[in-house]
């Protein structure tokens, strides 16, 4: 549906971010950006919506080059939602602040209010709807920035950092509802450092270094090859390191296992299980 | 906005720039001061031809035609406005005087803040008995302007991709626009504020009363020297201005 075809770009045209990325985004994908600080990941996702052009190479959707397109135009099918929720935040009650988006984008009054409750609900904002966001904590600021744009439902939804300063459960809530838009459908890319978040929620995984992608392909492959680790500065995941453990005593345990129902199964047969 | 680009400091290697911020600072006045005692062509005219050497010692005079340059929209209408309005008998020439002392005030500034580095100016104003407070607080605004530069644009990117359309619509439309840009900018400014100090507080500013300094700025005789003629020209435009009355020519007017 998305296509970057060997996009590079260059910050004022000296500060190079992306050196030559191509990737192919299809309808329906959970899709994980991992990468090192100042590997080139934001400025990616910036170029999905045209808020950065390339300047080399092509972002094609359905087929045609987006360059003519407005931001404004892009944002229908493309939602992004920034990393610092006060760039976005400015009405007086977390209902109108979701409501501006769907208006934005034309919706009816009845459509858009329907839309902003679900919202509001799957996000648990629910009884903070007629507060000021200015009076929110950080983290549920962070979730109506989300649920501004989450209400939308684009077609492709890209998250710069959406797990920051939220807690296990408002993870979990946030990874639900993705996985909702996601069975409608939706494309969802999210930019993240949290590798257990990864591993949950999403089979693809795009890991970048230094304005290049890496490794691209299932998550369990490439976040349990070493050498991608390495140069995106990343921890081995939890599992992974277990898996490893368990192979050094029990030879028949693959070394790379990222999924714990994968491990459950090999360690239960190792026991004798059925 | 390129015209302030000619109050912002740049770094360069030049005798301007050497000399001491206090030294600086009084001729800037003493120039404003000469500029604001004339309002006839030829005695600013004079006092211009003086002013535009200094930016060329200062090694800017690029910059400055460049933010005058961007200023001569301005300009013209300073002159267009006041020949319509004003109520003298030959308001052309008038509005042109006020024109060109506006831009003698401006250069004049800009001389001063051009070549002074904000960490100077703030260690300026302590050794001038400012307190310290208030020096940092006035450092502090200037080294946050470009922060908040960048702010600005960050926030536009993040209203654009919730479909905002900044670039679009009737006068009306687009003034209506700024709302989602400066009510973040605002807040946002707020809260950095309110966390600078903080972190400040917390890393014990103002704990000690009595604060010495690394760098201490240093009156040589070179800023005794541009002092000392600031001083002299001073007393001799105001001796001037007050008990010799202009010569014809230099009031001269045009013709129309």
């Amino acid at each position: 549906m998305i296509f970057l075809e060997n996009v590079h770009f260059a910050y004022d045209g000296l500060y190079t971010a992306l050196r030559g990325v191509s990737l192919q985004i299809d309808e329906g994908e959970l899709i994980a950006i991992v990468g090192s600080n100042g590997a080139g990941k934001t400025t990616l996702v910036k170029h999905l919506n045209g808020l950065l052009r390339p300047d080399l190479g092509r972002v094609i959707l359905d087929g045609v080059d987006t360059k003519h397109n407005s931001v404004a135009e892009l944002a229908r099918e493309i939602g992004l939602v920034m990393q610092n929720p006060d760039h976005q935040l400015f009405l007086d009650s977390v209902e109108r602040e979701v409501l501006f988006g769907l208006e934005n984008l034309g919706y009816s009054k009845v459509e858009a209010k329907e839309r902003c409750e679900r919202t509001l609900n799957n996000l648990g904002l629910e009884g903070l709807s007629e507060r000021s966001p200015f009076t929110l904590s950080g983290g549920e600021r962070k979730r109506v920035a989300l649920a501004s744009v989450l209400a939308t439902e684009p077609r492709v939804l890209s998250l710069d950092e959406p797990t920051i300063g939220q807690d296990a459960r408002q993870k979990e809530n946030l990874a639900k509802m993705l996985g909702e838009l996601n069975k409608k459908g939706k494309a969802v890319i999210v930019v993240t450092h949290d590798i257990e978040f990864v591993i949950e929620n999403f089979p693809r995984t795009v890991a970048m270094a230094d304005g290049r992608i890496v490794a691209d392909g299932p998550t369990n492959s490439v976040l349990s090859n070493n050498e991608v680790l390495e140069r995106c500065s990343l921890t081995r995941p939890q599992l992974t390191e277990a898996a490893r453990c368990l192979h050094n005593v029990f030879p028949e345990v693959p070394e790379r296992l990222t999924l714990i129902d994968d491990l459950e199964a090999v360690v239960v047969k190792i026991l004798g299980g059925g | 906005m390129s015209f302030l680009e000619v109050f912002q400091y740049t770094r360069q290697d030049s005798v301007i720039h050497k000399l001491d911020p206090r030294a600086k600072l009084f001729m800037s006045i003493v120039l404003a001061v000469v500029a604001l005692m004339f309002l006839a062509i030829i005695p600013l005219l004079i006092i211009f031809c003086c002013l535009v050497p200094i930016i060329g010692a200062a090694k800017s005079l690029r910059r400055w035609s460049r933010s005058m340059r961007g200023l001569s929209i301005l300009l013209i209408f300073i002159i267009i406005f006041n020949t319509l309005l004003s109520t003298q008998p030959n308001p052309f020439s008038h509005s042109l005087a006020l024109t060109l002392r506006l831009v003698a005030l401006m250069t004049s500034f800009s001389v001063f803040f051009l070549t002074v580095h904000p960490d100077e100016l703030s260690q300026a104003l302590i050794q001038m008995r400012v307190r310290f407070e208030f020096a940092f607080a006035m450092s502090m605004a200037m080294r946050y302007v470009p922060t908040l530069g960048q702010e600005a644009y960050a926030i536009m990117d993040a209203q654009k991709a919730r479909g905002v359309e900044l670039d679009k619509g009737n006068l009306l439309k687009r003034i209506r626009n700024i709302v989602p840009i400066i009510v973040p900018l605002i807040i946002v400014s707020i809260r950095r504020a309110l966390s600078i100090a903080e972190s400040m507080e917390s890393r014990g500013f103002g704990a000690n009363a009595t604060r010495t300094y690394m760098n201490v700025l240093k009156f040589r005789k070179r800023d005794w020297a541009v002092v000392t003629v600031s001083l002299l020209v001073l007393v001799f435009v105001v001796y001037v201005r007050i008990f010799v009355p202009l010569p014809t020519w230099m009031l001269w007017q045009l013709p129309i």
